[in-house]
């Protein structure tokens, strides 16, 4: 169910706030789409990653354990032609183990044959050799190393105020493990040709051009010499930003040792084990307030576990520490942070990207100074929430979209909250037996687009061209994972050009076609690239009305509208038909633009001051729980959502992502966990991995608020990631306003919770 | 990607050529009928098969039907959604209805069995796991290896019987026929199982499942049953600990006859005997349920080798008894749980 709240469908516009069908639905439901492991290329051969069982250790030797098996083929780091190492944002990820493992599941050797049945048989023929020594699993004993990275921001001298304040509150909150789920596993198809593009490879991956610049490190080859081409995705939620660079360069190796196609396409089990996750975090606050429960410093410490490797956990730091602090109004401000080093899979990129960690961390923290103070949670966030003109840490200004007070008041009407929450918390220690209710609250905000001058540095094309038909063909390397940029980008072009999406072509991400318009990631294809894309075709649809207007000067300025282009007598010709008769006497007409940053102050990447986002999109949860007072099984009955999107493109779509990511979000903060021992996964299968079911999904009730963001297209904002902020902490508000138990870590499983009753009762 | 081992596969459309086909195929023969357990099992190489023989190809094996003592009849084939949503079951057997609905998802039981899940294998997180991960820990004694992992001093396997429907059936007073080329028998359902975690059935390797018997004195008319199920879903999930409740009253509310069976709590589904006793010429009150539900509790000793931790299991397995026995007697179960389908739509 949805609602809309403050939006209003402006009249004039043809697509923007419809929900037309998405194009790729049919074959998608009837199971028609081809996703990576569905392409059938001739003469395919198969590939098999074999990993580290341990967690810690020197790789002595990796060969085959007898004989090589009839036809089988084996890589290992001794056959890379190039540096070992997958470029991110440091080359430090190796391509396969050398001279020593660094965490279980972790990519040795590669072994490809000509079948799936002979690559698996082949794979458990290779004999790897290993020195085991003691692996570093938890954070304490890995502060004692050094960090991977470290960063700092902050803005005034919060320690001096701490010291004279009257009350200070101090909490320490703790995050786990989460794991992707995207419906299809990673694969990959890699071929070499003997002339044009040396080397070819498709699959399933986010950001084709991540993807392109790695091989081409690895291979040592030059850009042309490498083609990338995006299948059909089932998912990404980030799982596929970073490890489709490893995968890929894995098929590729094997390809290039058989001389022949070879596709790498992972298990469930191969995929947990192997890929990366959400950071797990530990966060320790500490902030002083004054009676009213106003913000007066914050001093916070952010820990994330980056696991054995960095891929991207530089940049999660980074946008971790920005939303530390949360949607709050705050004068002094300290926040630093580290990337410590475990021997477990590496950490990387996971839908929010390090601010559902922190989101959990100061949302926590805000109940625990309204408990202090004997403040409910609605009253203390309304008296600390930013609003237009306030200043974040980084001394950004927040602008005129800021929407924290609108997303509070929606979620709060339609639940009635404080009244409800005061009855419950009154009812808490009625415990006849009867499941127990509460209600739990959180405010949160996410920053839309790249952290910082990364889109300043991208500087990111797209372009748009008339086809021979007359058709306006778009241009980005954007992928859709099912959040719908397919047919989100046709409403965008189809609104910005006046045409219709029959005028419009929208090329497959393929780096032999596509120009470099960035990752789909962070947020930002809507944002950032669905600008470029309005700007774009527009220019095309101007260009090719004011050369009809050239020739036909008696109804000139002629305009494009709903697939036509019009002149002032009000007659009009089909948009095609135009645009054929201007590539007959020009040979083509193509538009690229590139990103540019809005005027103003520029974030400093060395002081961390400025303005690290061009916008933030705003939400807030309410959740009602159920709770057994005596097995503490939690059932999440509903929740109010609202989101502040800028403006809904794709209303049912925009409710799709919040919804999908309102739940993702109740499962990691109640369900998802990953049980490891000695590094090794205890669950690595679905069975034992648990994700919420549609059984176990609360009834969801959004409302979308829309505040305009002028460099947005149409408004948008970014909105992919802001719905993973909201759910675990106010999943586990409600669980204390039932029970009265305080849990500050999640999952809050029914045995954490019932240890937490434990230890209450032994304080008692 | 995990494939199915090679081995020969027998479709056979009569029973008497199942049952012979059994007897002389040799020990690494299987049976299979819904496969929604033998095929992962054969799988992730927990048992190995040189032949399977299906049972889905025979007449007359699958069906539900009111037999003329006025009890029903279930053929060992019938799949598991169409036993939960045959009217009669719904109607006179709703307790088995609900243990079956309980069980993993729609499609699983449209294509799972009644039979199937009867025999279906013991379970163990050291065991349920891949062939990787059981060769890193040098597998356990009921697959390949020496010892127990979960209690490594004992010289026997404690797997946990997994089926749902077992626990509801034993209550439900249901016997089972087993056909072989030696004849067939009809047996109380508990006597086919024994307590081992790795020979769990007492039935003998050639005896195929055919028929299971329902009486008719186990119908609502006659009595009121109850089944709750531990799990951290609300679907999917194995049981942690499930727990079937049947009681006949006499005409003054006073307890005739009871039936508590405790599932995934022991290698077999366990009789709490004492907690029955205790029942048996009382008419029940909230207090005295709770002095049976204690009772019961003692006899579901988890072992820690399922999903949750097993002090948390010990600690709330009393409240599923007793939600089950309240709600028999038609009182609020005072339990949360997870929902899970019913009758085909979900419930909240
Ligand atoms: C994800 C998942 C979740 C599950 N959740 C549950 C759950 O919640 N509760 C539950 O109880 N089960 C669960 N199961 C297990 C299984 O699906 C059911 O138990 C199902 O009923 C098994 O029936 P089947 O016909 O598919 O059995 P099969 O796999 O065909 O057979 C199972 C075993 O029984 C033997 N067998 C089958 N029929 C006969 C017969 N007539 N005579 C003698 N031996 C026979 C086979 O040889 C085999 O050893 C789950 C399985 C999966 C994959
Ligand atoms: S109980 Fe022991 S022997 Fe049985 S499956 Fe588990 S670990 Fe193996």
């Amino acid at each position: 169910m949805y609602r809309w709240g403050g939006c209003s469908k402006l009249a004039e516009l043809t697509y923007i706030g419809t929900s037309p069908p998405r194009p790729d639905g049919p074959a998608k439901a009837s199971g028609l789409s081809q996703y990576a492991d569905d392409v059938a290329v001739a003469g395919l051969w198969f590939g098999e990653t074999v990993r580290s069982p341990v967690a810690h250790g020197r790789l002595r030797s990796v060969g085959w354990r007898r004989a090589a098996p009839p036809g089988a083929v084996l890589v290992t780091a001794a056959d890379l032609p190039g540096p070992n190492g997958v470029q991110l944002i440091d080359d430090g990820w190796p391509i396969l183990a050398e001279g020593t493992v660094e965490h279980v599941g972790q990519a040795v050797a590669l072994v490809a044959a000509p079948s799936r049945r002979a690559a698996v048989l082949a794979a458990a023929e290779v004999e790897v050799d290993i020195e085991e020594l003691p692996p570093v699993f938890d954070l304490s004993e890995a502060r004692r190393q050094p960090s991977l990275y470290e960063l700092e921001l902050g803005l005034g001298d919060p320690e001096a105020v701490l010291d004279q304040a009257e009350t200070v509150v101090e909490g320490e909150y703790r995050t786990g493990h989460q794991e992707h789920i995207y419906i299809e596993c990673q694969g990959m198809t890699a071929r070499w040709h003997p002339s044009g593009p040396r080397v070819e490879v498709s699959g399933s991956m986010q950001c084709p051009y991540y993807v392109h610049k790695s091989m081409v490190h690895a291979f040592g080859l030059p850009e042309e010499a490498v083609r990338v081409r995006a299948d059909a995705i089932g998912g990404g939620f980030g799982g596929k930003e970073d490890y489709p660079s490893l995968i890929a360069i894995h098929a590729a190796l094997l390809a290039r040792a058989v001389e022949r196609p070879v596709r790498i396409v992972y298990d469930r089990q191969q995929d947990i084990i192997g890929t990366t996750k959400r950071h797990p975090a530990t966060m320790r606050y500490r902030s002083a307030v004054d009676a009213e429960g106003r913000l007066l410093a914050l001093d916070v410490l952010v820990e994330l576990d980056g696991g054995a490797f960095t891929t991207l956990s530089k940049v999660v730091l980074s946008r971790a520490l920005l939303h530390a602090a949360g949607p709050y109004r705050c004068p002094e401000v300290r926040v630093r942070g580290r990337v410590l080093r475990t021997h477990t899979a590496p950490n990387g990129a996971f839908r929010g990207f390090g601010a559902p960690q922190v989101a959990f961390g100061i949302e926590r923290h805000m109940d625990a100074i309204g408990r202090r103070l004997g403040i409910d949670p609605l009253t203390l966030r309304q008296r600390n929430a930013l609003v237009p003109g306030d200043r974040l840490p980084t001394g950004q200004i927040v602008d005129e979209s800021t929407s924290a007070l609108a997303c509070l008041e929606s979620v709060a009407r339609r639940t009635d909250f404080v009244t409800r929450w005061t009855e419950y918390q009154a009812a808490q220690t009625e415990t006849n037996g009867t499941p127990q209710r509460g209600l739990g609250l959180s405010l949160y905000f996410h920053g839309a687009g790249f952290t910082g001058n990364g889109e300043r540095r991208m500087n990111s094309p797209a372009s748009a061209r008339l086809t021979p038909e007359g058709r306006i063909a778009v241009l980005s390397a954007m992928t859709d994972m099912g959040q719908g940029a397919v047919i989100v980008f046709r409403q965008i072009a189809g609104e910005a050009a006046g045409v219709t999406f029959d005028d419009l072509e929208f090329p497959e991400p393929d780096t032999n076609e596509v120009p470099n318009s960035g990752p789909t990631v962070a947020s930002r294809t809507t944002m950032i690239v669905g600008q470029l894309v309005a700007r774009a075709v527009r220019e095309v649809s101007a260009q090719v009305a004011d050369w009809w207007g050239e020739q036909q000067p008696a109804a000139s300025p002629y305009t494009v509208k709903d697939g036509r282009v019009v002149g002032q007598d009000g007659r009009s010709t089909p948009f095609a038909a135009v645009a054929r008769s201007y590539l007959e006497v020009h040979d083509a007409l193509e538009v690229t633009v590139r990103h540019q940053p809005a005027p103003g102050p520029v974030f400093d990447e060395t002081t961390y001051q400025g303005p690290a986002y061009p916008t933030y999109a705003w939400g807030a949860d309410i959740a009602e729980v159920e709770v057994d007072p005596d097995t503490l099984a939690v059932r999440p009955l509903r929740m109010a959502v609202a989101a502040e999107v800028g403006r809904a493109i794709h209303p049912r779509l925009c409710i799709g992502q919040i919804e999908g990511g309102t739940l993702q979000a109740v499962g990691w903060g109640l369900l998802e966990e990953i049980k490891l021992d000695q590094g090794r996964y205890l669950n690595d299968r679905l069975a034992t991995y648990i994700i919420p079911t549609a059984m176990d999904a609360p009834d969801l009730d959004v409302e979308l608020l829309e505040a305009a963001f002028p460099d947005g297209p149409f408004g948008a904002k970014g909105i992919g990631e802001l719905p993973m902020d909201g759910g675990a902490p106010a999943v586990v508000a409600a669980i204390e306003n039932a029970t009265g138990l305080v849990v500050d870590e999640i999952p809050a499983t029914p045995e954490r919770l019932f240890a937490a009753q434990m230890r209450e009762r032994s304080d008692d | 990607m995990i494939r199915l081992p090679p081995f020969a596969y027998r479709r056979p459309t009569d029973l008497a050529d199942a049952a012979a086909m059994l007897a002389g195929e040799g020990p690494e023969t299987r049976l299979v009928a819904g496969g929604t357990d033998l095929w992962p099992n054969l799988k992730r190489r927990h048992q190995q098969a040189s032949t399977v023989i299906s049972l889905m190809g025979i007449q007359g094996l699958a069906g539900v039907e009111e037999t003329e003592d006025g009890g029903l009849r279930i053929g060992a084939t019938t799949p598991l959604s169409t036993v939960a949503d045959h009217p009669v079951v719904r109607w006179r057997y709703p307790g088995l209805s609900r243990a079956i609905d309980s069980i993993s998802s729609p499609p699983l039981r449209n294509m799972g069995t009644i039979g199937g899940n009867l025999c279906v294998d013991t379970r163990c997180t050291y065991y349920n796991q891949s062939e990787e991960w059981r060769r890193s820990i040098n597998y356990c004694m009921k697959a390949a290896g020496e010892i127990c992992w979960v209690a490594p001093s004992s010289p026997r396997c404690w797997a946990h019987s997994a089926s749902d429907s077992a626990p509801m059936l034993a209550a439900l007073e249901a016997e089972v026929e087993l056909v072989s080329t030696r004849g067939s028998r009809r047996i109380p359902l508990p006597q086919m199982y024994q307590d081992d975690g790795i020979e769990y059935l007492a039935k003998q390797p050639d005896e195929i499942l055919t028929t299971i018997y329902l009486p008719a004195t186990s119908d609502a008319a006659h009595c009121r049953s109850s089944f709750w199920k531990l799990r951290r879903r609300g679907s999917i999930d194995f049981a942690v600990m499930s727990t079937a409740t049947t009681l006949w009253l006499d005409g003054h509310g006073r307890v005739e006859r009871a039936a508590i069976y405790l599932g995934a709590v022991a290698s077999f589904p366990k009789p709490a005997d004492k907690a029955v006793e205790r029942l048996i010429g009382e008419i029940p009150t909230p207090e005295l349920l709770d002095q049976v539900s204690e009772l019961a509790r003692r006899k579901a000793t988890p072992m820690d080798n399922t999903d949750f931790q097993a002090q948390w299991r010990k600690a709330v397995a009393g409240k599923y008894i007793r939600a089950a026995l309240r709600e028999a007697l038609g009182m609020d179960p005072e339990l949360l749980a997870p929902k899970h389908q019913a009758g085909g739509t979900p419930t909240s």
